[in-house]
This record gives C-alpha cells, sequence and structure tokens, in this order.
C-alpha cells in the first residue's frame, strides 16, 4: 500500500472540506471491502483517505413517509431492518445475495453505489423502486435520482468534495411489488453476469384483468452503468398484462441491453439471459399480484 | 476383525483444536528475527529476449537490502525437465517468469523497489497453444532443444487397429479440458535462513521435502547435507507442493545475498499464476465394442499443453494411460500423449494426476458406447468391470477390488430405476422435492433432471514414479507411556498424522492420544518419496505398522519375562499388556521403565522401512505394476438443468470407493467429498482462463469453485475389500473422490436434455449454446 494522509472527521461539513482539498486525489471509506482490497493492490493510489465511519446518522434506516436510507447503512443492517423487510423485501434479498457474511457486516449500501459498477448489485432494485440520492457536498445539498446517478463504469455524478448522505425510497403503492434476480456462476460469492430489477404496480379492472399501471425494469451488468429498458416498460405501461406481452417486453429489454464480454461472460450469453430473467420476474411479480 | 480398538473408529484429527482455534502455526505466521520480505518481479511478457535490467533505482529504496537478477542465479539448471533457473538471465518464456527479486524490511519498500526495475525486452513471436508449437517451422521455447514435443507416450496392448474393424460399434469423440488449479487455503510460502556454517534451512509448504533437498542443491549449487527442510503445519496443497518452485531458491538467495532470513509469502494472485496448474488437454479417442456388450477397444491421442517449463506433472500421461487401458477389462488399447511446450504458464501436478482428465473421457465414452448398443450404461460397466486378482494387460496387479459392488451401491442409492433411458419420451420426473435457490425457477418445466454414473480406477499402494517409493518410520516409547512416531511421510491437512497415529495406537494397545506424531524436519525424518498417488497410509502406514511391531515384540518379550508366561499368550490392549483370556497384566508404560532402568536396559523404539513391491513401468512399454494396490470407486449424481439459462445444478452425490479398510472413516469420508468438491467445480465452474499466456481470473472471486451452497448432498459409502498388503487392509483414497465426478454429472446433463458437451467447464453459456444448436438442426431438419 502507498502511503496516505488518513482523516477521521466527525462531521458532514469537515468530511466534505477534506474530500474537496485534494481535489480527486482523496477517497472516502466506508466499510472498506473495495477500498483496502484495490489500495492494496495498488490499482488505487489515493493521497488521502477520509473516513465516514465517525459521522453520525450515516448508517440510519428510518421508515416515516418514506424510506431514509443511510448510506452507510451496511449489507447486514439492510437484511436485518424490519422496515425494510415488511415494505422493501426486494432490498433485503438482493443484500443477502451479495459477498459472504463477514464482507456484508462491513460493505454499504452507498459504497456499493458510489464505485458505481455496472454490475453492482443495489443500483436497480433501488432505481426500480425510484430511489433518490441525497449529496452534500461543501456548497450544501442536492437530491438526484438515482436513476441519473450513474455516468460510467466506475464513475457518479458525484464532484470532488461530495459525500452520498442517504436514499430517499418512496413506499410502493397497495398493488406494488419488486424484486431483484441476479445471475451467477455460483450461488454466493460472485458478482452478477447480470442483474434484473424490475417494480411492477398492477391494476385490477371489474372483470378482474390485470393492467400494468407502471412498470421499471433496470438490467445491471450489460451497460456502462445501470440500465432502464425504458422501451420495454413501455410495452407494458397502461397496458393489459398478459404473457405475450411480458414475453414481448422481455425480449425488448434484451435489445435494449448494451452488454460485453468479459472474464465473466460473453455478450451474446448476457443478453440472453436479460431476457430470460425480465421475463420469469415480471411473470412471477404479475402472479404475486 | 471387528474387535480393533482404534482401527475403523472416527477419531478427531489429532491437530483438530489448533487448526479450529487458530492456533496452529502455518508458514505465514513464523518469523525470526530479522526476517525480510522477499518479492519478485515477474515478467508479463511471454516470449522474449532480455536486452537490459537496471536495478539501480530500486537498490537505492529505503529498506532495501538485496536485489538479485539472473545473474546472481548462476547457470544451474534444476526442475522435472530440468530446463529452469530461479532468476532467468537471457530469456523469457512465459509471462510468470521469474525476471528480479528484492528482499527489503518491509512490503511497501519491496512493492516500490520492484516498480523501479527497468527491463527492456526484445520481444519473440509466442506460442499460445500445443497445436501451434508443433507446427513446422514453430520458434523453440528452448533453444538447446529440437523442436518443442518434450515427450511423447506411447502405450498399446493388443492390436488396436484391427480391433476397430473387429467391433460391432465404433464411437469416436474429441474432448476438451481445461486448466483448473489447486486453490489451497494457505498460499505457498517460503522462509530461507542461512547459519554460521552456511547451512540452508528452508521452512516451506512443499509435499515432498527429501527431493526439495535434492532439488534446492542442484538449484543452488550447494550439498544436499548443508540443506535442511522444514514443513509447518501446511494449509492444503492437492499436487501444488510436488515440485520445487523458482520462488524457493530465489527465497535462498535473497536470504544469501542479504545475509538475512526471507520469507516469501504468495498473494493470492501469485498462488493463481506462479504456482502449476493442472494441464489443459485436446483429447481424440473412439471407443469400440462388441454386440453382446463387450468392451473391445480403446483409442485415444492426448496433446497436453506443459507450458514454458516442465514439471512432474508431464508425467501425467502414466495415469491417463491406466484408466484407459485398465479401468475395465480392454483387450486392445491404445494411447499416445503429447507433452508440449508453449509460452503458457507452467503445468504441474494436481490431485488425480491425469486422472479427472481422462476418466472424463473414458466414462463419457461408456456412456455413449452404452446407449449405441441398447445397454443400460450400470449393466455395461458391471459387465466390464475388473474383477479381484487379475492382471490386466497393462501389468496392473490388481488384488483386492471392489468395483462391481461400488457400482451396485451407487445404482442402488440414487434411485437408478427412475432413470429415463435414451429414447423414452419422459424424462425423469420431479419427484424429489425443489430446493429453494437463490435463482429464479424451482418449479419450472423448463428445467429437466438427469441421472448418471461413473467409474474410477485410482492406485492405492503408492506409485512408484520415482526410484523409490519407500518411507521410513520410528517408533519409541518414553518412560510414562508416550509413544512418538517419527515418519517421513508429510501432512498437508489430509489426516495422515492421525490415520498414523491410530495404526501405532492398535498395534501397541494404547490411545491415538498417547501417540506424538514428528514429520516436519529433514534432519529428523527418515526418507519418504513425498506425499502424492493417495500413498501416505498405505506405505507410511505400513513403515509404522512396521517400527510400532518391532517395539511390540520387545515389549512382549519383556513383558513375558515380568508375567512369567510365553509372549505369544499376551496381548496389548486399554494400555495394558494382559495374559490373554485372564486378568493378569501390567500397565504398559511400567514395562517400558523396566527394560529402561536396569544394568542391560535397552531403547524401546523400532525402526520400520516399507518400499512396496513395485516397479517402474517399462520406458517405451509403459507397462508395469506401478503400484502394490488399487483403489475403486463410482459415484452417482442426479442433476437439474435449467433450459433457458443452461446452468447445471448438482442435487446429489452418492460416492462408494473400494478403500480396503477404512483405518479412519470420517476422513475416508472428507477425502470423498473434499474430491468430489473439486469434481464439482471441475465439471461445472472452475476454470483458470488463460489467453495469450496470461492468467484473466487470479482470484477467488472469478475463479469459481463451489461454495458450500452450491455442493448437493453428499452420500458417501465405503466399500472395504482389506487389501492383503495394506496396514491392516487399508488403500489409498487421497486422490479417487475427485476423479469420476465430472463424467458422472456429464453423464447426467446428458440424461436430462441430451446433449453431450464434452468441453468442461459446463457452464451455461456452453450449455444453453449447445442446446439452441440442437433447437436448431432439429428444425432444420
Amino acid at each position: 500500500m502507498k502511503p496516505f494522509e488518513f482523516f477521521s472527521p466527525a462531521t458532514l461539513p469537515e468530511a466534505a472540506r477534506a474530500l474537496a482539498d485534494y481535489q480527486g486525489e482523496a477517497r472516502a471509506l466506508a466499510g472498506g471491502t473495495d477500498l483496502l482490497i484495490r489500495m492494496k493492490r495498488r490499482q488505487w493510489t489515493p493521497r488521502a483517505v477520509v473516513s465516514l465511519n465517525r459521522l453520525a446518522g450515516l448508517n440510519e434506516i428510518a421508515l416515516n413517509g418514506e424510506l431514509k436510507l443511510g448510506a452507510r447503512a451496511t449489507l447486514n443492517q439492510i437484511i436485518r431492518s424490519a422496515a425494510i423487510r415488511e415494505y422493501f423485501p426486494a432490498l433485503a434479498h438482493t443484500a443477502r445475495g451479495m459477498a459472504g457474511v463477514q464482507v456484508r457486516s462491513l460493505a454499504t449500501v452507498g459504497g456499493n453505489l458510489c464505485n458505481a459498477a455496472p454490475s453492482a448489485d443495489m443500483a436497480p432494485p433501488l432505481i426500480a423502486l425510484n430511489a433518490r440520492a441525497v449529496i452534500v457536498g461543501v456548497d450544501g445539498e442536492r437530491v438526484v435520482p438515482l436513476d441519473e446517478f450513474f455516468v460510467g463504469p466506475g464513475k457518479s455524478v458525484l464532484q470532488p468534495g461530495e459525500i452520498l448522505q442517504t436514499l430517499l425510497v418512496p413506499r410502493p403503492k397497495e398493488n406494488a411489488f419488486a424484486s431483484y434476480h441476479k445471475l451467477e456462476h455460483r450461488a454466493a460469492m460472485d458478482i452478477a453476469m447480470v442483474g434484473v430489477g424490475v417494480s411492477l404496480n398492477v391494476e385490477r379492472s371489474t372483470f378482474n384483468v390485470q393492467h400494468c399501471a407502471d412498470v421499471r425494469i433496470v438490467l445491471g451488468a450489460v451497460a456502462p452503468t445501470p440500465w432502464r429498458a425504458k422501451r420495454a416498460e413501455e410495452i407494458l405501461r397502461g397496458n393489459e398484462l398478459t404473457a405475450e406481452r411480458i414475453a414481448e417486453a422481455a425480449r425488448v429489454a434484451a435489445a435494449e441491453a448494451k452488454p460485453i464480454d468479459d472474464v465473466r461472460s460473453s455478450a451474446w450469453y448476457r443478453r440472453e439471459m436479460v431476457e430470460v430473467l425480465t421475463r420469469r420476474q415480471l411473470q412471477r411479480l404479475a402472479e404475486t399480484a | 476383525m471387528s474387535d480393533f480398538s482404534v482401527i475403523g473408529k472416527r477419531v478427531p484429527k489429532l491437530d483438530a483444536l489448533d487448526k479450529a482455534t487458530g492456533r496452529a502455526q502455518y508458514g505465514h505466521d513464523l518469523d525470526l528475527p530479522g526476517t525480510l520480505v522477499g518479492k519478485i518481479l515477474y515478467a508479463n511478457v511471454p516470449h522474449a529476449r532480455i536486452v537490459n535490467i537496471d536495478t539501480s533505482r530500486a537498490e537505492k529504496v529505503r529498506g532495501v537490502k538485496a536485489v538479485l537478477t539472473g545473474k546472481h542465479s548462476g547457470a544451474h539448471k534444476f526442475g522435472y525437465g530440468g530446463d529452469n533457473t530461479p532468476l532467468k538471465g537471457d530469456k523469457v518464456r512465459c509471462r510468470r517468469d521469474e525476471i528480479a527479486a528484492v528482499a527489503a524490511m518491509d512490503d511497501d519498500a519491496a512493492d516500490e523497489a520492484l516498480e523501479l526495475i527497468r527491463v527492456e525486452y526484445e520481444e519473440l513471436p509466442p506460442l499460445f497453444s500445443a497445436e501451434a508449437a508443433l507446427a513446422p517451422g514453430a520458434p523453440l521455447v528452448h533453444q538447446d532443444r529440437a523442436d518443442n514435443l518434450f515427450l511423447r507416450y506411447n502405450y498399446a496392448h493388443g492390436d488396436a487397429e484391427r480391433a476397430f474393424d473387429e467391433a460391432d460399434e465404433i464411437i469416436e469423440q474429441e474432448f476438451f479440458l481445461p486448466y483448473v488449479t489447486h486453490a489451497a487455503m494457505e498460499t505457498s510460502f517460503a522462509l530461507a535462513a542461512f547459519d554460521l556454517q552456511n547451512r540452508l534451512t528452508l521452512w516451506s509448504t512443499t509435499q515432498i521435502p527429501f527431493l526439495l533437498q535434492r532439488d534446492l542443491s542442484e538449484a543452488l549449487g550447494i550439498p544436499g547435507r548443508d540443506i535442511r527442510v522444514i514443513q509447518p503445519v501446511i494449509g492444503g496443497a492437492f499436487g501444488r507442493g510436488l515440485d520445487v518452485y523458482p520462488f524457493e531458491p530465489i527465497c535462498a538467495l535473497l536470504a544469501k545475498y542479504s545475509g538475512k532470513p526471507v520469507r516469501i509469502a504468495f498473494t493470492r494472485e501469485e498462488e493463481f499464476f506462479a504456482t502449476a496448474a493442472r494441464q489443459p488437454a485436446h483429447v481424440k479417442m473412439r471407443s469400440a465394442a462388441k454386440r453382446d456388450g463387450t468392451l473391445w477397444a480403446r483409442e485415444a491421442h492426448a496433446l497436453l499443453d506443459a507450458g514454458a517449463y516442465i514439471s512432474w506433472g508431464a508425467v501425467t500421461p502414466l495415469v491417463m494411460m491406466e484408466t484407459v487401458a485398465s479401468l475395465y477389462r480392454v483387450p486392445h488399447a491404445k494411447f499416445v500423449a503429447d507433452v508440449v511446450y508453449t509460452n503458457n504458464i507452467p503445468t504441474g501436478a494436481m490431485r488425480g494426476y491425469g486422472n479427472p482428465q481422462s476418466t472424463f473421457f473414458v466414462e463419457t465414452q461408456m456412456d455413449i458406447l452404452a446407449e449405441k448398443l441398447g445397454m443400460d450404461p450400470v449393466e455395461f460397466r458391471l459387465r466390464n468391470a475388473n474383477v479381484p486378482n487379475s492382471e490386466t494387460p497393462q501389468g496392473l496387479k490388481i488384488t483386492s477390488c471392489g468395483l462391481r459392488e461400488c457400482i451396485t451401491e451407487v445404482a442402488e442409492r440414487i434411485g437408478w430405476e427412475r432413470r429415463a433411458g435414451p429414447n423414452s419420451e419422459t424424462r425423469l420426473a420431479n419427484t424429489t422435492p425443489p430446493q429453494e435457490t437463490l435463482q429464479i425457477q424451482t418449479r419450472n418445466p423448463k428445467i429437466k433432471r438427469g441421472i448418471g454414473i461413473a467409474c474410477t480406477l485410482n492406485v492405492g499402494g503408492g506409485a512408484r514414479i520415482y526410484r523409490s517409493d519407500g518411507c521410513g518410520a520410528t517408533v519409541k516409547v518414553d518412560d510414562f507411556g508416550r509413544v512418538t512416531l517419527i515418519s517421513g511421510s508429510t501432512e498437508i491437512g489430509q489426516g495422515s498424522e492421525t490415520a498414523l497415529a491410530q495404526i501405532v495406537a492398535e498395534t501397541l494397545g494404547v490411545r491415538v492420544d498417547d501417540v506424538t506424531v514428528i514429520n516436519s524436519d529433514t534432519s529428523v525424518k527418515p526418507w519418504d518419496v513425498g506425499t502424492h498417488a493417495s500413498r501416505t497410509t498405505f506405505i507410511a502406514g505400513n513403515a509404522a505398522w512396521i517400527a510400532a511391531n518391532e517395539v511390540r515384540e520387545k515389549i512382549l518379550d519383556h513383558a513375558a519375562q515380568m508375567l512369567n508366561v510365553p509372549a505369544n499368550q499376551l496381548e496389548m490392549r486399554d494400555r495394558q499388556v494382559r495374559v490373554r483370556g485372564d486378568g493378569k497384566g501390567v500397565a504398559f508404560d511400567k514395562v517400558v521403565r523396566a527394560m529402561h532402568y536396569r544394568e542391560d536396559g535397552i531403547v524401546v523404539s523400532g525402526t520400520g522401512w516399507y518400499d512396496p513391491p513395485t516397479k517402474l513401468v517399462d520406458k517405451h512399454t509403459y507397462k508395469g505394476n506401478i503400484s502394490a494396490a488399487y483403489g475403486f470407486g463410482a459415484q452417482a449424481v442426479e442433476v437439474e438443468v435449467d433450459t433457458e439459462t443452461g446452468q447445471v445444478r448438482v442435487l446429489k452425490i452418492v460416492a462408494a470407493h473400494d478403500v480396503g479398510r477404512a483405518i479412519n472413516p470420517m476422513y475416508v469420508e472428507g477425502q470423498i467429498e473434499g474430491g468430489a468438491q473439486m469434481g464439482v467445480g471441475y465439471a461445472l465452474t472452475e476454470e483458470l482462463q488463460v489467453r495469450e499466456g496470461r492468467v484473466l481470473n487470479p482470484t477467488l472471486l472469478d475463479y469459481r469453485m463451489p461454495t458450500a451452497l452450491d455442493m448437493p448432498p453428499i452420500e458417501s459409502v465405503i466399500v472395504e475389500t482389506a487389501d492383503p498388503a495394506g496396514p491392516f487392509g487399508a488403500k489409498g483414497v487421497g486422490e479417487m473422490g475427485g476423479n469420476p465426478t465430472a463424467a458422472a454429472i456429464a453423464n447426467a446433463v446428458y440424461n436430462a436434455i441430451g446433449i453431450r458437451l464434452n468441453h468442461l467447464p459446463m457452464t451455461g453459456e456452453r450449455v444453453l449454446r449447445a442446446l439452441q444448436e440442437k433447437e436448431r438442426s432439429a428444425a432444420q431438419a
């Protein structure tokens, strides 16, 4: 590991100032499960590391009108939160499918998002659930839809000196359901070849026919950023939910993906799997509704 | 034979508490005062001439005590092929070639120094496949050789050419096997220190301490008697430690030039690219049978990419040909294997030593042949299985043999009758309850089930691949009845220490925890060729048994005088020497004291030496009885294939293995389960991805061994045939468990979806592509 300055500020403004002072050559430390490994491998050689671990409130999970999910909440906290389990089971399920139990007790939701890996598991379900990111910087606070948070592989809208503070997630409507599934080579300790997050709001008409009031389909690991399959959503939105229409939407989602070949999978397989995972989840959510 | 007091008992490992509580001292835990960190600079170009190495800036880094290059390592060649040097001076033959090394006060200084070394290369055209390396006019990997073919193995019995004309059914396939690697939990380690007499002590994760002594002597140009090898607790090896690696002599050189002890502990990345993976193979094979179900002929040609240097891994065709020629009775067989130099990573020995590869292609073809003949695969195997007390045309003398029992056991326990035949309209019904998974669907008609079987033959009584297959042992007893076994053998986590202690304890009538095993220091322990070929329980067990028996006879003789009865009326049990059928006796330790505390007292000790009655195979025909006993096994598996994702899940494995006698059933099961886990990885998820000589996935994240969640329940069935040559009838089991698993899974996948992949690993992507191709060709037809 290369030598670096270490800061452990007690307030958000101090933390933002410390990060800003290094003009992009500082890294924020939360769980450290990505950061420290990359620093040990000398992939990242920041001049300074700013720990967020003394900042009060950053790891809180609270449900009032909407869910306030502190960016430093660990994956294990998400799994154990009664509010999340009851109202946002897809988030608890997603967290449970990540890494192993020891890593989950350190790794944070904010770290997962801020690393901006195209395969970040927390991104698709949170985007599907219409989450917003509260960002604090030296000049104050701004709120960005999570949908617009990612810029490219490893890049988010965060500017030097900005810290992801909280995620705001609206409480789902009565007939809304969400899920996230990923395709892995093995049942644990793996990174998604493909991840698909879906939220579906179903209405029943007088003849008990299911209509799609709203839908979000978010693809992971198949584009430079987590990717909304908006054309696929349009096929469903406002329409009757039939098996044929779901299959069509899944096909379109696959066409919308922009996958690449890498050590985990080929682009061809990723595209095929977007279709399968999208179709299966839409079907299952429609059955649940 | 049921009155054993220790043999056959589920005794916990002697070191279980130390390991479970983290007290065990692995190499990585060792430290001597003033120890420096050693690190290596790898070439990272596949094939090049080294024009210049500039280490001047590295030498100036604070805390750096030595910077070495090829000019420090001399021209001493070492390794099985005699083709390697510690640091390379003139030429790079693969990306992981060791170019320079530094010793420094800490990791950061060492890393910094490595970054400051400048190497100028003149790149040469690289060879990234065995095929390319054999092409006429291909550049030479080693300039002193005429071509890149290191060795051709050419084995034959019967008349394979003619036999194919006489056969009724002939099949032919090609098989592709990937690089896989041991991924032992503890990464490779060396700590080197010279004393004031210039004698070297090397603490090492080796499996072959005495051969390492010799190898280091060659590599360093110092006498073997001035080298002492100590093995700390070793956290797994699986064949990795069967060869000397450049980092070991490099560690010694760094210690020599810095004048300080130096440790080199591999990072996980180094463990993946700088040890020796199982070599990839491309195999063309045909098999033939008579209409009545007699296996008739077999012919295989294997092309093995050895990489840039030749290790003991080059000998694996000897094992491959055993499976080809002797797993079943086959009157005509031919096996040709070409071991080829390339500019890929050097390969080596890994658990099974060629057997998982050959079992995959042999057992796949057994299934295909059975289907061609219209026979049940179980029936076809039973019909051609080996039998006890027979000799194969290859010269293997099979004594005990429980292959048929193994086949019958697994077929019955997996519910073979549920298996759908090849022409059946309905595939296997989903009769077992679906399991909740992280994947999406469980009750989905797109998910198909299948059952498959595969068998294995493995050496179980040592394997003479070196002049000696021997092991020495000494047993001594102290005044308080503590028994010490000094064994030449090596413990790498497999539990051999405890198995050997059980053999000694049974012989002397003491408790297992009365026995201390010393087995980690070449200056203390007698010769042993190393831990490989599933040989330790059999060979070191026999040596320990012989040594313990010498002690037993001495004690019985003396006790006979003390009790005034003939020695043959005495038994040793419960720490007592007793008159059989009588209560009269004397405590074990009291006899020992009586033997020590007198004028003509003697040392209560015994020595044993066991080298099995086997032969090196003939240099030209490769025939001969390589092992004193053979282990057999069969595994049956049930799988589920998701036809939309292509992913295969193993639902159950039943594994029956003939181990002669289980000295400790718990470790036998451990070996079977661990082997099967490696087999599941080989079948489905593990591949060291090597492209243009570079390892693309040198991490535990992307080199995917099955996790606990991926593993199905494994039902281990121990078949005991009491081998006449084994200690208490035992045969080796260390490698067998992983040999047939991939083949059984492939056969089950075929049973589920009617597709043969012949290309490992069977990833979801490969299966899905094959399914789509099948659909397309069905649509065209």
